[in-house]
């Protein structure tokens, strides 16, 4: 970069640090007057599943799509697998997959084929380590779509046709995968089956991957770390765990003592109970005796709420 | 082979794929088959007429601007058609996702564009030699000649489908205007009546039009020396043919590969997102 302005996220670490797959520093969009994204940073480590969670108009697709390449920020420093999407080539393509939003492409392609031709694009990128494409038998029946592999695309369900989608985004074996709203229109079966191919695809194959949804439960279950976007900004970034944690630092206790129910939001509820059960012995009053006690951490829907309607 | 020329190839591959599913899509098959048949009956209504002042039957006259008109309808209209709809259902995008993607997405077009040319050729050609008199009688060399001048023709026109393809970015609008044109094309380039003897506006505007450049220069491989005498300056033109198509084929090289980029770089799942909850509105 030729700018003179020091960058304190580039002094920090170096740009192609080889753990890192993907650094966003101060991104901004806009579109007319219109700010979308108001300097968005954060990292992906290799390796890492990374779950960008917000509400609608939050601003998760316009920053996926920016890294996928398909959009130019308006400003911003963005490094994806140790190049800029807007202007990186082919060969930076054929290392990261793209899941998109459902659409009625090729309805009249059949499953089979569709895979087959999109892989051969990937044919001339294999290597020793990652052999492309996926051989299509082998990734039918990862996606569990060995029975419709003749059918014609627009034939599909919903669900079928989105685990279609998800292969094809795998097909070329990705170093880094996006996935825009995945498990949109799924029923729980199939949202269970795609919960396990995230996971083994992150385990097995060593693919890091960013997806955006706003279910929180999924969230939950996949993210190795979460970021809560709201208007345009990352409000919260940590692991579901920490996040519910950072929510005004606090947990719940409650307990019923002289016949009536008590709350107490801590901090350190462990400190905090502790405290409580050493005054009770100080009194050592049997009437006083403290029961039903209970210490609630927040959920992460709870801090969800409050992140989003800050 | 380098990655460019491998996405070529998986596009050609990609092309044959979507003629197959075409054939084997009964609408599609509806589309050709009727085309052909309404063509037919036409040309079969004239087998024994005359063009006036000579002795050549008006439908061997009307064949080859046939020929020529499948090429501009297919080449031109279909191509535009398919890229608008295409860009719009997300097809485009997908390949897009895909290493050099739209290099084997545009070669994929070209293969496809040809063999439903050829097909549509085909179908209409071969009822025709039964009824159609003096078709081919010059042999070998006049073939070879009509197929020089059909890939000159198509070099003119494909490039055109994906410009109006490229600008357009709706599908509806590319076929709504794009039927009127193709009527306006198909009354001012001479296929049905020689062009020389309708109105000199008429004659100005279809010389405008590659249709009647490719619909002579076929004529002038496929009929009898003496048909000349119907076209306009009672001559083939032959050099002045060959260097409008060619022109219209330069124009369209240079342009149609910088609207073609300009536009795929312009292609995001949001845009395309977007175009689809308009389309759906409109319903």
């Amino acid at each position: 970069m030729s700018s003179s302005i020091p960058d304190v996220f580039t002094l920090k670490e170096p740009i192609d640090a080889p753990d890192v797959a993907v650094r966003v520093t101060d991104l901004r969009m806009r579109y007319g007057s219109n700010d979308v994204l108001h300097g968005v940073n954060f990292t992906i480590r290799r390796g890492e599943v990374l779950v960008l969670l917000g509400p609608n108009g939050a601003g998760k697709t316009t920053t996926i799509e920016i890294l996928e390449g398909f959009r130019v920020p308006s400003a911003g420093e963005i490094t994806v697998l140790g190049e800029n999407p807007a202007t990186a080539g082919e060969e930076w393509r054929s290392r990261i997959g793209v899941v998109l939003q459902s659409w009625r492409d090729h309805g009249r392609w059949r499953v089979w084929d569709l895979l087959e031709h999109l892989g051969s694009f990937y044919r001339p990128y294999a290597t020793a380590d990652r052999p492309r494409p996926y051989p299509t038998d082998e990734l039918i029946d990862t996606v569990g779509l060995t029975e419709h592999r003749r059918k014609k695309v627009s034939a599909l369900s919903g669900g079928q046709r989105r685990r279609l989608d998800v292969a094809i985004g795998i097909v070329g074996r990705p170093e880094l995968l996006f996935l825009d709203e995945p498990t949109a229109g799924f029923d729980p079966a199939a949202r269970r089956d795609f919960h396990e191919l995230v996971h083994r695809l992150s385990d097995l194959q060593d693919t890091t991957i960013l997806l955006t949804t706003h279910d929180l439960d999924e969230a939950e279950k996949l993210a190795d770390r979460i970021l809560i976007m709201n208007h345009g900004r990352i409000v919260a970034d940590g692991s579901a765990d920490q996040l519910a944690r950072a929510v005004a630092g606090s947990a719940e206790v409650r307990w019923t003592q002289d016949g009536s129910r008590q709350v107490h939001a801590t901090a350190d509820p462990t400190e905090f109970v502790r405290e409580l059960f050493a005054q009770e012995r100080v009194r050592g009053d049997i009437g006083s005796r403290i029961t039903d006690l209970e210490v609630q951490r927040p959920s992460l829907e709870s801090t969800y709420m409050t992140m989003v309607t800050r | 082979m380098s990655a460019a020329g491998y996405a070529a190839r998986c596009g050609a591959r990609r092309g044959r794929i979507e003629f197959m599913n075409s054939v084997r899509a009964g609408q599609d098959m509806a589309y050709y088959v009727i085309t052909s048949l309404v063509l037919l009956l036409v040309l079969y209504l004239n087998r024994d007429d005359t063009v006036p002042g000579t002795d050549v039957s008006v439908a061997a006259f009307m064949l080859p601007g046939v020929l020529a008109l499948l090429v501009v309808v297919a080449g031109a209209f279909g191509v535009a058609t398919v890229l608008a709809t295409e860009r719009e259902d997300g097809t485009l995008l997908r390949l897009k996702s895909v290493p050099y993607g739209v290099v084997g997405y545009v070669a994929g077009q070209l293969v496809r564009v040809c063999l439903e040319i050829a097909f549509s050729m085909l179908i209409v050609l071969i009822p025709a030699a039964f009824f159609v008199p003096n078709l081919m009688s010059d042999g070998f060399l006049a073939a070879l000649g009509a197929v020089g001048y059909l890939v000159l023709g198509l070099l003119a026109v494909l490039p055109l489908g994906f410009i109006i393809g490229s600008i357009f970015k709706n599908p509806r609008s590319v076929g709504g205007w794009g039927m009127l044109v193709i009527t306006g094309i198909v009354f001012v380039s001479g296929i049905f009546t020689p062009l020389a003897t309708m109105a000199t506006w008429v004659q100005i505007l279809g010389q405008l039009t590659p249709t009647y450049w490719l619909g002579l220069g076929l004529r002038s491989t496929l009929l009898p020396e003496a048909a000349v005498a119907v076209e306009i300056d009672g001559s083939w033109r032959t050099g002045l043919t060959i260097a409008v198509l060619a022109a219209w084929a330069v124009v369209g090289l240079l342009l149609a590969p910088r609207l073609l980029r300009r536009m795929a770089r312009r292609e995001s799942g949001s845009g395309v997102a977007a175009r689809r909850e308009k389309a759906m509105q409109r319903v």
